[in-house]
């Protein structure tokens, strides 16, 4: 009994008939060099199941999700600040859009306050809100993505996604931000004795729909957000273990030292 | 079921093979970014077509079949920027790669990536997605039995990589 090997895939992928099989598995009793062969494909077969399923793991990218959702206009993909870029961009002329800033009163700030006017809402608890003197403030839902979550967070549902934490120049800490969903926006937060201070908040310029072109691979925060960070900053980044020790206590600027 | 309830089940189905879509989508392309960027199309183009797709055909299958035909769009249309894509000649060095190499995560991509496409996407389809034969025939647009020998031909290139024994007849 001769079966090709070309048989003996088909066998081992399920794709074989009945009476294909029958042969197959009479040639298997009789032969080890035919059941070592079909052993074979089928390790082979595992092997790329195996390599390749590690993405099946991975969180989606919102865009894909929106646009599975017919949801074109979806926020662009990356959330997380690259100091290294915002170096740059700080370094670079300032964007266009910058010009239309409208600087807030906050005098003890060294960072350049930022209403577009925009409130967001996630689930009726308030993203953003307005404190007594006009500043901006985080609202509930945002507030306790900045106290609570840590940087590598990117479970579904978040209201927000937290990006870099870093302490600033004032000695308070704080961390970028990207509020998911369709709001699009990322903006800077700092957290003052009175509780998280949005210093900047920005529309994400949106994702590029069209089959046209590719982005750029890397993403990140705004030019705007990035260049708060870069003004604002003191030392490096946290890294998590920063994060959970700053988390512990309570993102106050005189716990840590 | 009305028309907006039917589309918005099938967008729901589709958010649900996004993963599958992506890993698919980083066998055609190697920058993940970019191979996300196929995606994307893919999956606007689909919306689009929406009313071309029969509840009765499997959904993966269709929609690889219009990732697969973006991605062809996209090569043909950006040919001159080909380093952005799995390059084709790698194929030719299939056999010589490193005689050390073991079944590891990362030797099976080295691997896969310097199989001919035509193999690649064969074995992508049924090897890692899990199609039948006459499922990924459907999406590649070929008869079965010039899937059946890329295959065989792939998985022969693989085995030899991967230094597997390679198959012969008995």
């Amino acid at each position: 009994m001769s079966v090709s090997d070309e048989t003996l895939m088909a066998y081992a992928d399920g794709e074989v008939d009945e009476a294909t099989r029958a042969i197959i598995e009479a040639a298997m009793r009789e032969n080890p060099e035919v059941r070592r062969r079909i052993a074979e494909h089928r390790a082979l077969r595992e092997a790329m199941q195996g390599a390749f399923s590690a993405v099946l793991d991975e969180p989606v990218p919102q865009r894909l999700i929106d646009a599975a959702r017919g949801q074109t206009a979806a926020p662009a993909g990356g959330h997380v600040v690259d100091l290294a870029a915002a170096r740059r961009a700080a370094a670079g002329p300032a964007p266009g859009r910058l010009r239309s800033w409208q600087p807030a009163a906050m005098a003890a700030s060294v960072l350049v306050g930022v209403a577009l006017g925009y409130v967001g809402w996630h689930n009726a608890k308030p993203l953003v809100t307005t404190g007594s003197s006009g500043e901006l403030l985080a609202g509930a839902g945002l507030a306790e993505a900045l106290s609570n979550q840590l940087s590598e967070d990117r479970s579904p549902g978040l209201a927000a996604i937290t990006g870099l934490s870093f302490r600033a120049k004032t000695g308070d800490y704080c961390r970028t931000f990207s509020l998911t969903g369709s709001h699009g926006s990322s903006g800077l937060a700092c957290h003052e004795s009175d509780g998280w201070k949005i210093k900047v908040l920005t529309q994400s310029p949106p994702a590029a729909s069209s089959s046209s072109n590719f982005r750029p691979a890397a993403s990140a925060d705004p030019p705007a957000v990035r260049a708060a960070v870069e003004e604002s900053i003191n030392g490096e980044p946290l890294d998590r273990a920063g994060e959970i020790a700053a988390r512990q206590g309570n993102w106050s600027a005189s716990s840590g030292r | 079921m009305s028309t907006n309830e039917r589309t918005e089940t099938v967008q729901e189905q589709i958010v649900a093979l996004l993963p599958r879509l992506r890993r698919f989508a980083r066998n055609l392309v190697r920058a993940p970014h970019d191979a996300d960027d196929m995606v994307q199309i893919a999956v606007e183009r689909a919306l689009l077509r929406l009313d071309q797709w029969h509840s009765d055909a499997r959904l993966d299958s269709w929609l690889f079949k219009i990732l697969r035909n973006a991605w062809i769009d996209e090569v043909r249309s950006r040919a001159r920027r080909a380093k952005l894509f799995m390059p084709e000649e790698a194929g030719e060095h299939v056999g010589e790669a490193s005689m050390e190499r073991e079944i590891d995560r990362l030797s099976v991509e080295a691997a896969m990536a310097r199989l001919p496409q035509d193999q690649r996407l064969a074995v992508s389809l049924v090897l890692v997605e899990g199609l039948a034969y006459k499922d990924a025939a459907d999406v590649l647009d070929l008869p079965i039995g010039t899937l059946t020998s890329r295959l065989a031909r792939g998985r022969e290139a693989l085995a030899l990589m991967l230094r597997l024994p390679e198959g012969d007849f008995l």
